[in-house]
């Protein structure tokens, strides 16, 4: 993958586009990952590594091949969060990751542009994918679990302190039930009339 | 974002890649790299590497792999740097192992400068030295730059401030007294 020839591809679902990490949005990723909401994610970090690690969701893209999308609102362009395929130096496996702004939580958004990262990273070759979670994280393991993703106890986790979610493989979301009932909770989301009960979920 | 390439005598300076890890890590996990932030665990210099090529896209600029153009061997990461909380832009120069002494921090830094000057239109530049790197203070004080303060940086500690000669200074050709 040289410079010259790769852009980072665009996603459209529903509610939402998905783009590559741009310099305006850098704002939103760092209010995030300097606060207290980050302490899942190896944060709270300070301004100077919340904007290395920016920089360097930005390289990911060249280097792998993948990343990290920035998702908009489809309408407003208003950003909500981040999602994608993430693989590090030290990670065992590519990983499907995403982070949503603590005020855009509630609403399936993480959900909508995880299934869609998903599925856009199966229909391009990937044949498998992990989530690391820190087991404290339990917004992101019910996120992992609606989306058909079960504990892999012996995949080789990240340090030893999270949690390896295995998801489900290209077949078992090709036309199935898993996959038709993650599509119902997303336009059930997208749709006005319906009305969550209970704590809000990602 | 397409980053340019610049040609001087003995290198081409172009984009990193992901070709570049190897001679990058070695040289950030190494002692040497201790005036630069590191070192650096394998897993650090891959994220390093990452943030390079990301400043160019959040920045319009960033820095170079330097490779010599008769072997195309990576002999270090050279250009302009400004992540947040930085003081100024600065230019900045790391060499790999083994390929110190011959230079090649001077003329990169040269073309990196004039590239910062001429193109991106910089009224001044400086470069940052830890405290006891004399070899990357004698690159600064080659290119013309001299001891300006010093600031302290919040992961980099205390750091010497180099300031390149102006724009000006340089059409004059006070460049050549130093080189």
């Amino acid at each position: 993958m040289s410079a010259a020839d790769f852009s980072i591809p665009v996603i459209e679902t529903r509610r939402l586009i998905l783009r590559g990490p741009e310099p305006e949005d850098y704002p939103d990723f760092k209010s995030t990952f300097t606060s207290y909401r980050a302490r899942f994610m190896g944060g709270p970090l300070n301004a100077y590594e919340a904007w290395m690690l920016y920089a360097a969701e930005i390289g990911h893209w060249q280097i792998r091949g993948f990343g990290m999308w920035m998702i908009h609102d489809k309408k407003t362009d208003e950003t909500y969060g981040m999602a994608g395929g993430w693989k590090p130096a030290k990670w065992p496996e590519a990983e499907i990751a995403w982070v949503i702004w603590p005020e855009a939580a509630g609403q399936g958004l993480a959900l909508e542009a995880t299934h869609a990262a998903r599925k856009y990273f199966y229909k391009t070759g990937w044949d498998s994918a992990v989530s690391y979670i820190d087991p404290k994280n339990l917004d992101s393991i019910r996120l992992a679990e609606r989306l058909g993703a079960v504990k892999d106890p012996d995949a080789a986790s990240v340090d030893g302190n999270d949690v390896v979610y295995r998801h489900p493989s290209p077949a078992a979301l090709n036309d199935t039930q898993l996959a038709h009932g993650i599509d119902m909770e997303i336009s059930h989301y997208a749709d006005p009339l319906f009305k969550p009960k209970g704590y809000a979920i990602d | 974002m397409l980053i340019p390439t610049l040609t001087t005598e003995r290198l081409i300076l172009r984009a990193p890649e992901a070709r570049d890890i190897a001679p990058f890590a070695e040289f950030y996990a190494s002692d040497r790299a201790r005036f630069v932030g590191g070192p650096l665990t394998a897993e650090g210099s891959w994220r390093m590497l990452a943030m390079e090529i990301g400043h160019w896209t959040l920045k319009g600029f960033g820095r170079w792999i330097a490779e010599t153009k008769d072997t195309g061997e990576a002999v270090g990461l050279i250009g302009l740097f400004e992540p947040e909380g930085w003081p100024e832009p600065e230019i900045g120069w790391d060499l790999f192992n083994g390929f110190e002494g011959k230079g090649y921090a001077t003329e990169a830094g040269q073309a990196a400068r004039s590239y910062a000057y001429d193109i991106l239109g910089w009224p001044t530049a400086i470069s940052l030295v830890k405290p006891g790197n004399d070899g990357s203070a004698a690159v600064a004080t080659r290119l013309g730059a001299y001891a300006d303060g010093s600031i302290t940086h919040e992961r980099h500690g205390p750091m010497q401030v180099y300031r390149h000669p102006a724009p000006v200074e340089l059409a004059d050709g006070g460049i050549e007294a130093y080189s």
